[in-house]
């Protein structure tokens, strides 16, 4: 199969070069007409900040992997992007790669979903830029086939992989319903946003931010459907929330063992989970020894991540498997194109020879007769036909011998004349 | 008839069995089971041991509890059947195996030394003993799930605490839903306590004119009724939650094998009938 491409991405380059190459969707569209213009006559680019792909069928046979890199470093002004950034793929290496990217078993973190989208995005841009066509749109069909398998037969997504999913692991291991739990976000930084995000994607019963800055808790607040409270009066109303999130920039503890011990009090017993995500630690880590209270700190939570992603791992043999067989599919696909215009050409010429004889005794025998007659024909063109289409097809699917099917196939086309159907038609 | 009876005995412990192997296979598999398998086969299970116990109690004249082993197949019943309505009322299925695992070998030792007695005290071949009996056992059971998912819920809490997320913390439900459980478990085993203990008040001075009220079998249960009476109103009206529920329910366990120890080996009571 023509299909060539080029991959520069975690495993080979260093953060700063991927973000030299990275394509905004802007740029993609440019580029693709540069691409179309050049060297690809369909395709497709996946770009994103771990990886940029570019993959199509060549205008000819000149152009190579080596082309579409030229292209690349004329677009985008990279000087320092050499050989060994960049893996070359063609034909059935090709379409296993974009299987693997699309099943997410090569991103950085092992079984990322996220990238399944990027590559449905990716198709969708081909397809507004006139870049797609059977191949481009095959290949996307065998992506989205492989990256919903790989999610249903396997478990490479399962188990959380960031330390705010891993929180929300020990909070469901603690609490049942957590629309009824109230959350505090100590913080309005990036990491806190975060957190209050993923919270909100659980739909926790309430969310309460506090900063400093009583602004950006404010807004913070308004994206999470969330209030604010006052930094300096937070402390009072700490048993109030049964999850306390600190991220701060504080240099020494916000939250002190006594403040806990006085909230748990209060509480009478009900359990309160704390994830202390800032670096100096904001809460101190002596609450870990009062009852009730469910303490982790990056450390902690970091344990569950690894834990994941070792799982995710031994997950992968299962998803190549699966790659394997939509790729040997995809294959039985590709070898039956050079075998269905013989097919259509053999029916149509064999359905032209039906219709006319039918014409030729219209007139001569009664509408009863001549529908039987008519029914009559089309069975005999269905059996005789039907022989010949299946041992082609098979033949092609097989995919075992491709110089058998052609020779099949050009014994059939010369036998029949089919390449000449216009002149066959005036012979007989 | 008899033959149904032994069919019935040796059947019931292969039902527990796969009860067991179906539940546990849930409880280790990582994958949550949408469907109802494990739950129909216990309903199943529980319907033949209803039979099992009607043709036992019908064919010897005498409901089934005139000797130990007798009482281990109603016991098994009474734990399986409080775990069945525990499931029900909180559509847990997670956990069944901890539970069914008690079913099957008190059924197992029943079946293995289980004998057909014809010959009876008089008393025991009571209807209303054995309703009292019966609700009783099924009332010591609701406490017994109680102290599973109170063990249950420590393992966990301290699996959290100390980080340390394995097989566990990975298959148990949330402390919550522990919680709950551990709270409904007792709160049918005190129903079907006070069910017993007011059959026997009633029942008690009819077929014991010289009954005394200091029994040691008698106040051992009022004690217990007493124990987890007040438990379960701390937990509702005192607002208790989580380690503190638990600790109540594995005190008022403890209470529950102290007193049935004394009241079975050491004193003598009016009671014993084997």
């Amino acid at each position: 199969m023509n299909l060539i491409g080029i991959s520069i991405n975690h495993r080979t380059s260093p953060i700063e070069l991927r973000e030299s190459v990275t394509l905004s969707q802007e740029e993609q569209i440019e580029f693709i007409s540069q691409l179309k213009s050049e060297v690809l006559t369909e395709g497709f680019v996946i770009s994103t900040c771990n990886r940029t792909e570019i993959f199509g069928v060549p205008k000819n046979n000149e152009i190579t992997q080596k082309s579409i890199v030229q292209n690349l470093k004329k677009f985008k002004i990279v000087e320092n992007l050499k050989d060994e950034h960049i893996e070359s793929y063609s034909s059935s290496n090709a379409l296993s790669h974009i299987s693997k990217v699309a099943a997410g078993i090569d991103s950085l973190i092992v079984g990322d979903s996220q990238i399944l989208s990027q590559c449905k995005d990716a198709y969708r841009l081909s397809v507004n830029e006139d870049f797609s066509n059977t191949v481009t749109r095959k290949i996307f069909d065998l992506a989205a086939r492989v990256g919903k398998r790989a999610i249903t037969e396997s478990q490479i997504s399962q188990g959380a992989v960031s330390v705010s999913y891993a929180a929300i692991q020990v909070i469901e291991k603690i609490f049942s319903n957590l629309d009824k739990k109230e959350a505090l976000i100590i913080g309005a930084g990036e990491t806190s946003e975060l957190a209050a995000i993923h919270l909100n994607s659980r739909n926790i019963g309430k969310i309460t931010i506090t900063n400093r800055t009583s602004e950006k808790a404010g807004q913070l607040a308004k994206k999470v459907s969330g209030s604010s409270i006052d930094f300096d009066e937070f402390k009072e109303h700490l048993h109030k929330f049964d999850i306390i999130i600190s991220a701060t920039s504080a240099t020494d503890y916000l939250v002190t063992y006594d403040d806990i011990k006085r909230t748990i009090s209060k509480r009478k017993g009900t359990p309160i989970f704390i994830m202390d995500i800032a670096i100096p630690r904001d809460i101190d880590p002596k609450v870990k020894n009062i009852d009730n209270v469910f303490y982790n700190d990056l450390d902690s939570l970091n344990i569950i991540v690894d834990q994941n992603l070792k799982k995710r791992k031994h997950e992968i043999p299962k998803v190549e498997k699966i790659i394997e067989e939509e790729v040997d599919s995809f294959h039985n696909w590709h070898n039956t194109q050079g075998i269905v215009p013989a097919i259509k050409s053999l029916r149509s010429f064999f359905e032209t020879i039906e219709i006319d004889e039918l014409n030729k005794i219209k007139n001569k025998v009664s509408n009863e007769d001549y529908l039987k007659l008519e029914n009559m024909a089309k069975r005999l063109m269905g059996r005789i036909l039907h022989n010949p289409t299946i041992k082609l097809r098979e033949l092609a699917e097989s995919g075992n011998n491709i110089e058998t099917t052609n020779q099949y196939t050009k014994v059939i086309k010369d036998l029949f004349n089919l390449d000449n159907i216009k002149q066959n038609e005036k012979n007989n | 008839m008899i033959s149904t009876v032994h069919t019935l005995n040796i059947l019931l412990s292969y039902l527990y069995l796969i009860t067991f192997g179906v539940y546990l296979y849930n409880f280790i598999s990582e994958k949550d089971q949408a469907n109802n398998t494990n739950r129909i086969l216990l309903f199943v299970t529980l319907l033949l041991h209803v039979i099992y116990l009607l043709v036992r109690t019908v064919e010897f004249n005498h409901p089934p509890i005139t000797n130990k082993f007798e009482i281990f197949t109603v016991l098994s019943f009474a734990l399986a059947f409080a775990y069945f309505i525990l499931e029900l009322l909180t559509d847990v299925k997670k956990t069944g195996a901890f539970i069914v695992f008690f079913a099957l070998v008190f059924q197992f030792i029943s079946s293995i030394f289980i004998q057909d007695l014809i010959e009876v005290n008089e008393i025991l071949r009571s209807r209303l003993l054995g309703i009292h009996v019966m609700s009783a056992l099924l009332g010591y059971s609701g406490f017994t799930i109680a102290a599973v998912y109170g063990g249950l819920f420590f393992l966990l809490y301290r699996d959290i605490k100390l980080n340390r997320y394995g097989f566990l913390f990975k298959r148990l439900p949330s402390l919550e839903i522990l919680e709950k459980l551990n709270f409904y478990s007792v709160l049918i085993g005190f129903i079907l306590l006070t069910i017993s203990m007011m059959i026997g008040f009633f029942w008690l001075p009819i077929a014991f004119p010289n009954i005394s009220y200091f029994d040691p079998k008698l106040i051992s249960f009022i004690v217990v009724w007493f124990v987890f009476g007040i438990g379960i109103l701390a937990k509702l009206f005192a607002k208790l939650y989580g380690k503190k529920v638990i600790i109540f329910s594995l005190v008022g366990f403890l209470i529950v094998l102290g007193s049935l120890f004394v009241t079975n080996v050491i004193a003598e009571s009016f009671h014993s009938f084997f």
